[in-house]
C-alpha cells in the first residue's frame, strides 16, 4: 500500500485545519450556510435527511487494518455505530453532528485519511478494480498511476469548481471490473506492440438522467503524458461545459453535443500545454517518480509463489457444502501462485447492502491482520476483500469469516446487489432502496435458488442520480416519485463492461413503474422467465440479449396490481 | 495578493451619465469593457496604462495580441462557484505570459484565495462582506501543493518537499506561540 510521506501527512493535517477554520466561521455566522456548502462538500460533508453525511475517501479502494479500526472508532464515538461502503470504494457515515465535523477530520488525518473531493463539482476520488495489483488477468498494476493521479487531482486550483462532478476510473486488467466506460474519464492501461505502457482514454461516460457510454479520446497515451492529457480534457470541459442547466452539465453532454470538435479541442489543448506553456512539460511523469510511487505497491514481505501442493477447492469430498460454495463464490484467482483473494460479503439478511457495524469493521481488520498482511480492499460492488490470502489458510479464514458474518457465499449472485442508501438516508432520493433490497433478499433467501439463477447484476438506485448504478445492472431498479409516493422502474440488459456482462450499455425500461410491494413479485417473475427460457449454460444476461424484453415484460406486467394504469 | 479597496481604486470605468461610453477618449488608468477596447484599440495610444474587463465566457486567446498593451485584466466571478476564470487566468499567465495585474471581481470570497493565487491572480476585490484577515489566513494553510501552478510550476515530485515541510512546521509553531502570547 501507499505510505504517506511527511508532505502527504502535513497536507492532510493542513486540510483538516483549513476545514476547521471554515467550520468555525460558519458556526460563528461569518460564513453563510449557502457559501459553506460547496466547501464542506469538497471535504465530504453533505447535509442529509437526519444529519450530515460524511463520505471518506478510500483511494482506489485500498484500506489498511489500522485505518479500518479508526473508522470503527469514529463509527462508535461520533456516529451510531455503523458505516456504509459505496460503489466508488468510499465509506459513508450518516449520523455525525456537523459541529463535530472538524474533530472527525483530525481523527481521519491521524490515520492518513480524509474526505477531500469525495463530493462537489471537482475531480472525485479515483477508483479502480478491487483486484488491482493481484488480479490473475492483470496487464499492468494500476495503483502507482492511481496514486500519481490522486496527488495531481488533489486540490487542483484550476479544477475545483467545474460545471459538475468529475469521476475517473482506472483498470489495468484484461477484464474491466471498474466500469470505466461509465466514468467521465475511463482509463484502460495496456501495453502497445513495442511493450510500452500507456492508456486507452475514454471520455464522457456517465449515468444519471442521460446514461452515456464513454467515447475513445485516445487509443494510446504513453504513461508519462497521462496527467497532461487529462489536464487537457478537464480544461476543455471547464471552459465549455454547460453551466446553465444542472442536468446538462456533465462532460458527457459536452462530448455528445460537440462530437469530433470536442476531441479536436482536447488534442489541440494537449499540444498547447506541451509546446506553448511556461514549464509545460512539468507534469510529464519522470521515471524516478514512477519508481518511487511504484515501490509502495510491491507485494507484502513474505508473499511469494507457493508451489507446494495444498488443498484446493473441491478436492476433498469431506468438505462441508457451505465451504465448497464459499470457495466457489467468495474466493478469486490470484496472480501469485498459492494465493487467493477473498471477498468478505457485506450482503446478508438483516443489514443494508454495503453496511458494516463498528464491530464488523474491527472483525474485518482482525481478519486482514491474521490472513492478509493487514490489507483490505473496498470493492465496487460494496463488499470488502482480502487481497493476500494463502490457499493453505482458506479453511481457517472461512471459519473465522463465518463467525464474523462475512461468509455468505453469494458473491455475484442476485443478493450481492448494488444498492444506494436511498430515501431512508439520502436527501436527494425519490424513493427508498433499502427496504426493496431487504424484500428481495428475503424473497431469494434460498441458496440453491440463487445458485440455480447464477451470476447476475442487480443494481438499485433510489433516484435518477444513479448512485446504485441501475443503468448498468442486468436488472436495474430505479426509485421514482409519483404524486408523493414511491414507484420503481425496472430496466433489463444493462452492462458495466465486465466479461459476463459484455460491452457497457444501459439497460432498457420494461414499462411503467411498479409499486414498492410489487417489486419482489416482478423480480421473481422476471427470474422465472429466465429459468424457463434459458438454454444450457446461459446466464440471465445472455437470455435477455437472445430473446429480448417482451417475454420479461409480459411476465412483469402480470404482477401489476396497483399500477394497471396508463402513465 | 493585493486587496483592492474599490473606493480607493486608481482604475476608473469609462462611463458617462447614460452608462458606458462607446468610444472613450484616451486617458491613463481607464478600465474598459471588452466592447470598448475593441472599439478603440486600433487608435489607442501606446504607453497608456489600460485595463480591460473580460467576461468569463471569452476565450482569452482572442486577447493574446493585445496583452502587451494592457496593464490590467479584470476577470469575473458572476457566481463564486463558476470556475471558468481560473482557467482564463492560468492561460493568461502560463501560455500568453501576461505580466500585468490580473484582478478577480464579482462574487469573490475568502475561501477562493488559494485558488486565485495559484492560477495567477495577484489582486482581488473581495465582496463587501468578506474579511481581509480571514482571506490572508486562507492563504497560509498548506505547506505546498501536489500539482504545479502558475507561481510554482513544478509538481511535488520535482521539488524538495523536505524544506517545505520544515518551513510549514516552523510556521505552525510560530502561530501557536503567537496565539499563546495573547494570554488566552
Amino acid at each position: 500500500m501507499y505510505a504517506y510521506t511527511d508532505f502527504d501527512r502535513q497536507f492532510v493535517r493542513a486540510r483538516a485545519a483549513q476545514f476547521r477554520d471554515q467550520l468555525e466561521r460558519n458556526l460563528s455566522g461569518e460564513l453563510g450556510d449557502d457559501e459553506f456548502r460547496p466547501l464542506r462538500l469538497q471535504n465530504g460533508w453533505y447535509v442529509q435527511r437526519h444529519a450530515p453525511m460524511l463520505r471518506i475517501a478510500v483511494p482506489y479502494g485500498e484500506l489498511s487494518a489500522r485505518q479500518l479500526r479508526q473508522l470503527a472508532v469514529i463509527a462508535r464515538e461520533f456516529d451510531r455505530g455503523y458505516g456504509h461502503f459505496t460503489t466508488r470504494q468510499n465509506l459513508q457515515f450518516n449520523w455525525i453532528p456537523l459541529p463535530k465535523a472538524a474533530d472527525v477530520m483530525d481523527r481521519l488525518a491521524d490515520v492518513d485519511m480524509h474526505g477531500i473531493q469525495t463530493s462537489g463539482n471537482c475531480i472525485r476520488n479515483i477508483t479502480s478494480d478491487a483486484l488491482v495489483g493481484i488480479a490473475a488477468d492483470e496487464i499492468v498494476d494500476a495503483r502507482p498511476y492511481c496514486e500519481i493521479l490522486r496527488q495531481w487531482s488533489t486540490l487542483h486550483p484550476e479544477f475545483a469548481f467545474l460545471p459538475r462532478k468529475f469521476k475517473i476510473a482506472v483498470s489495468g486488467a484484461k477484464e474491466d471490473r471498474a466500469a470505466i466506460a461509465w466514468h467521465d474519464i475511463g482509463l484502460q492501461l495496456l501495453k502497445n506492440e513495442a511493450g510500452v505502457v500507456g492508456f486507452k482514454v475514454l471520455v464522457g461516460g456517465g449515468m444519471g438522467r442521460t446514461p452515456v457510454i464513454g467515447s475513445v479520446a485516445s487509443e494510446f497515451v504513453p504513461w508519462q503524458q497521462i496527467l497532461v492529457f487529462i489536464e487537457a480534457i478537464v480544461r476543455v470541459y471547464n471552459r465549455y461545459g454547460r453551466r446553465d442547466n444542472l442536468y446538462k452539465a456533465r462532460i458527457k453532454i459536452l462530448v455528445k453535443a460537440e462530437g469530433q470538435k470536442f476531441f479536436d479541442a482536447v488534442e489541440a489543448e494537449f499540444r498547447h500545454i506541451l509546446q506553448d506553456d511556461a514549464e509545460g512539460g512539468a507534469h510529464l511523469i519522470p521515471q524516478a517518480e514512477f519508481d518511487r510511487v511504484a515501490a509502495h505497491f510491491v507485494r507484502p514481505a513474505g508473499v511469494a509463489p507457493i508451489t507446494t501442493a495444498v488443498e484446493r477447492a473441491g478436492e476433498h469430498t469431506d468438505q462441508p457444502i457451505a465451504y465448497t460454495r464459499w470457495l466457489e463464490r467468495n474466493v478469486h484467482a490470484h496472480q501469485v501462485p498459492g494465493y487467493r483473494a477473498v471477498t468478505l460479503s457485506l450482503k446478508r439478511a438483516g443489514q443494508a447492502p454495503g453496511d458494516a457495524t463498528a464491530e464488523q469493521m474491527d472483525a474485518a481488520a482482525e481478519l486482514s491482520e491474521r490472513f492478509s498482511h493487514g490489507e483490505l480492499r473496498v470493492t465496487h460492488d460494496q463488499n470488502l476483500l482480502l487481497p493476500w490470502v494463502k490457499e493453505s489458510e482458506l479453511r481457517l479464514l472461512w471459519q473465522a469469516a463465518r463467525d464474523a458474518s462475512f461468509a455468505t457465499p453469494n458473491i455475484g449472485f442476485l443478493t450481492d446487489m448494488i444498492n444506494c442508501p436511498g430515501g431512508d438516508f439520502c436527501a436527494l432520493a425519490n424513493a427508498r432502496s433499502i427496504p426493496v433490497a431487504a424484500a428481495i433478499t428475503e424473497r431469494f433467501d434460498d441458496l440453491d435458488t440463487l445458485y440455480d439463477i447464477g451470476d447476475i447484476d442487480l443494481h438499485i438506485s433510489g433516484c435518477i442520480n444513479s448512485c446504485g448504478h441501475h443503468h448498468s445492472g442486468h436488472i436495474g431498479i430505479l426509485g421514482v416519485d409519483k404524486d408523493g409516493s414511491e414507484w420503481y422502474q425496472v430496466t433489463l440488459g444493462g452492462s458495466d463492461g465486465s466479461t459476463i456482462s459484455g460491452t457497457a450499455i444501459p439497460g432498457k425500461v420494461i414499462g411503467p413503474s411498479f409499486a414498492a410491494d410489487e417489486v419482489p413479485d416482478v423480480l421473481e417473475a422476471v427470474i422465472d422467465t429466465y429459468r424457463r427460457e434459458r438454454q444450457s449454460g446461459e446466464l440471465f444476461i445472455d437470455t435477455v440479449r437472445r430473446i429480448g424484453l417482451p417475454p420479461f415484460k409480459t411476465a412483469a406486467d402480470a404482477q401489476r396490481r396497483l399500477t394497471a394504469r396508463a402513465e | 495578493m493585493k486587496f483592492i479597496d474599490t473606493h480607493q481604486d486608481q482604475w476608473h470605468l469609462a462611463g458617462g451619465e447614460d452608462g458606458p461610453i462607446q468610444q472613450p477618449a484616451p486617458r491613463a488608468n481607464l478600465l474598459l469593457t471588452l466592447e470598448q477596447w475593441h472599439a478603440v484599440r486600433a487608435a489607442w495610444p501606446a504607453g497608456l496604462a489600460t485595463g480591460v474587463i473580460v467576461p468569463n465566457t471569452v476565450d482569452v486567446e482572442t486577447l493574446a495580441r493585445d496583452l502587451p498593451r494592457l496593464a490590467l485584466v479584470v476577470l469575473q466571478f458572476p457566481k463564486w462557484t463558476d470556475g471558468r476564470a481560473y482557467t482564463q487566468a492560468r492561460l493568461l499567465r502560463s501560455r500568453y505570459r501576461f505580466r500585468g495585474e490580473i484582478r478577480a471581481t464579482g462574487e469573490v470570497l475568502v475561501d477562493m484565495m488559494q485558488l486565485l493565487q495559484r492560477t495567477g491572480f495577484d489582486a482581488v476585490a473581495l465582496r463587501g462582506d468578506q474579511k481581509i484577515e480571514s482571506a490572508r489566513r486562507a492563504l497560509g494553510f498548506f505547506p505546498g501543493h501536489y500539482q504545479g501552478d502558475v507561481n510554482q510550476p513544478q509538481p511535488v515530485f520535482s521539488r524538495d518537499t523536505g524544506a517545505e515541510v520544515a518551513a510549514h512546521a516552523a510556521k505552525l509553531k510560530h502561530d501557536a506561540e503567537a496565539f499563546a502570547g495573547q494570554g488566552i
